[in-house]
């Protein structure tokens, strides 16, 4: 009985395997170059536009909400929270479509340009499920209970697309030298990712 | 000129423009709208005369570009409390009535052309959004203190 368990418990293992191998598209090294330089310009608006720390506590901040509260009427209290729903509905969805980009190409190109074991593979797949379930579950909750309704998953939302982010630019490395070592720049930009 | 020499000049220029022009406007929001008005609109170039002179041309619109793209930065980070400040300071300064200020802004829009170019349309959107709303703010305390005192300063926030 003991070893029908463990027989069983093998070839289930061996079945989600085969699974894992049939889900993973086939990759083609036609139109790699494209999906390479897509990925690039998903990672490079992620990470300068989108997911910077002090770009995203602006879009939560909640000393706005207070401001308006205290010192504006009704009428434009309706225009702030429409207004910031709107942007933080437009932040979300252009979250998800440029993690869409960079999830397509670590699952159908990412192989013919840095050498990914399994593990780090199943991983990478799990923080790409993670975060594409938290932008629906934000998107969500935004439309259900506006922009200051789930400040806590707006915040864990923006956190596990900078960790992918920093993932992805890790397996994107390869491509520095041929972009060009950038100079250090002292002047106050203030380009810090979340 | 080697890339490191032009990006050093790129900086001295940005130092002296900071502390020779944009050190007398204190508001990021005054420090955009004059950055913006040195672009030429047909060539996405900027031009500074007394810039161009101590250094070239090209440094002068790169600092001039580099310089933009910071205080676009500052007042896209600022709270709307802040926006709602310097836009006050900045009608005061302009020596516009405030009705006719309010007006050409929520008409003409001209913070629209003023940020750097190659700008993330979400961030140009929310700054617009946040300028929409401080409008909206700056009007209706607008309309309060002339209805309190007709013929009393209007632009003047509870704090001052």
């Amino acid at each position: 009985m003991t070893s029908l368990i463990i027989f069983c418990a093998i070839g289930a293992g061996l079945f989600l395997l085969l699974l894992l191998a049939m889900v993973r598209r086939p990759s083609r090294p036609e139109g790699s170059a494209d999906a390479l330089l897509g990925a690039r310009h998903a990672l490079r608006t992620l990470q300068v536009s989108l997911l910077p720390a002090e770009v995203v506590e602006r879009f939560l901040a909640r000393d706005d909400l207070d401001y308006v509260l205290a010192a504006a009427p009704l009428s434009i209290q309706q225009l702030f929270l429409q207004e910031r729903k709107r942007i933080l509905l437009a932040w979300i969805t252009q979250v998800r479509q440029q993690i869409t980009s960079l999830q397509d190409f670590h699952f159908g190109h990412s192989r013919h340009f840095v050498q990914m074991s399994l593990t780090t593979e199943i991983g990478l797949a799990w923080e790409f499920a993670v975060l594409r379930m938290e932008c629906r579950a934000l998107y969500l909750l935004v439309v259900l209970r506006g922009p200051y309704g789930a400040p806590l998953i707006a915040g864990k939302m923006a956190g596990t697309a900078a960790r992918l982010c920093s993932i992805s630019e890790e397996s994107l490395a390869f491509l520095a030298p041929a972009e060009g070592r950038a100079i250090p720049d002292d002047s106050a930009r203030g380009d810090a990712h979340v | 000129m080697t890339a490191l020499s032009k990006h050093q000049d790129v900086r001295a220029a940005s130092r002296d423009l900071r502390l020779r022009t944009l050190s007398l406007m204190p508001h990021p929001l005054d420090r955009l709208i004059y950055l913006a008005s040195t672009r030429d609109y047909n060539t996405g170039l900027y031009h500074h005369d007394g810039l161009a002179s101590r250094f070239s041309d090209e440094v002068a619109c790169e600092a001039l570009a580099d310089c933009h793209r910071e205080a676009f930065h500052h007042l896209l980070t600022s709270s709307l409390e802040d926006i709602v400040r310097q836009l006050e300071a900045y009608v005061e300064v302009s020596r516009t009535e405030p009705v006719e200020f309010i007006a050409a802004w929520r008409g003409l829009k001209p913070y629209q052309v003023a940020v750097p170019a190659q700008t993330d349309p979400l961030t140009a959107e929310f700054l617009f959004s946040n300028l929409r709303v401080a409008l909206a703010i700056l009007e209706s305390r607008f309309r309060r203190s002339q209805l309190a005192a007709p013929g009393a300063s209007p632009l003047r926030s509870p704090g001052q």
